[in-house]
């Protein structure tokens, strides 16, 4: 048995080259390396020992999420699949990874039968459209806390509240420009991550010309 | 590169910090430096070659939309 396990060939490592200098990168479980970008950008490399592109990776995604949220005052990540307020620019926002997951759970929540979302937080929650209905907490918690709505936007419907009017509108006339940069923002850098994930899954895109090698021995 | 990244970052404060004063086109600006850098890292290994080929796809990036800019003031200026 022991013999058998030694003469047992080592499993075939998958290899991408590099090409800047040829040498062979290891990409040791592609799909988990994938996997692992697409959770926290960059992670994969990291995984894969290219510590030094993970890290850029990870800054530059995350950078970018995170100032296009600043910028969106902390309202463009949101998923929402309600009629007349689709929100399409969560399918690129979700590129970003788990930082996105929250907006999911947040839709889950509200139209589940708590109808308020997680903790009663408003974070990353979709607007509210007319004549959604609401949890009383929650509705009494959004006109306390939020500057566009206060407590006749609902009407009473016991056991909960039903919503007149529509949420993304006060956005909108609250933030103005922001709301559209910060969805940019938000947007690019889960579009972006598509690149890391697959730099994470097949190695460095493309292969260099003869005009590449000119051009780089010459800067040498 | 790690200048590159940082600008990307802090562009977009500064430029938030000064609100409406600022265009809202120069908030384009941050994005192309960042989707040249990521262009560039999927392309290279070798920090060196990384921080090359991203200046290379900023002024090709820049020069496109710049040129797409362009063309669509000059629509404007004639309409």
């Amino acid at each position: 048995m022991a013999h058998a396990r030694d003469n047992q060939a080592p499993p075939p490592r998958i290899v991408a080259v590099s090409p800047d200098d040829g040498s062979a990168i290891d990409l040791r479980n592609p799909a988990l390396a994938a996997i692992l970008s697409w959770a926290v950008p960059g992670l994969g490399q990291i995984y894969q020992g290219r510590g030094f592109k993970g890290r850029l990776f990870m800054g530059a995604i995350l950078g970018t999420f995170a100032a296009g949220m600043w910028l969106g005052g902390g309202r463009v990540v949101y998923a929402s699949w309600k009629p007349g307020d689709t929100r399409w620019a969560f399918v690129c926002q979700a590129g970003a990874g788990l930082v996105a997951l929250p907006a999911v759970v947040q839709s889950l929540q509200l139209q589940g039968v708590s109808k308020q979302p997680l903790f009663g937080s408003m974070f990353m929650a979709p607007p509210l459209v007319a004549g959604q209905y609401v949890s009383r907490g929650y509705a009494e918690r959004l006109a306390a806390s939020d500057p566009d709505i206060d407590a006749e936007d609902f009407f009473d419907r016991p056991p909960l509240k039903q919503f007149r009017g529509e949420q993304v509108s006060h956005w909108h006339r609250r933030l103005g420009r922001w709301f559209d940069i910060g969805t940019l923002y938000t947007m690019l850098a889960g579009m972006l991550n598509l690149l890391v994930i697959y730099d994470a899954w097949a190695g460095p895109l493309g292969t260099p010309t003869d005009e590449d090698r000119k051009a780089r021995s010459k800067r040498t | 590169m790690f200048s590159v990244l940082t600008a990307s970052l802090v562009c977009p404060i500064l430029l938030a910090s000064l609100a409406d004063r600022v265009p809202g086109i120069f908030f384009g600006l941050p994005l192309v430096a960042l989707a040249s850098l990521v262009f560039a890292a999927t392309h290279h290994e070798d920090p060196a070659e990384i921080r090359f080929a991203t200046v290379h796809w900023a002024v090709w990036l820049g020069g496109i939309l710049g040129l797409v800019l362009a063309a669509v003031l000059l629509l404007g200026w004639f309409a």
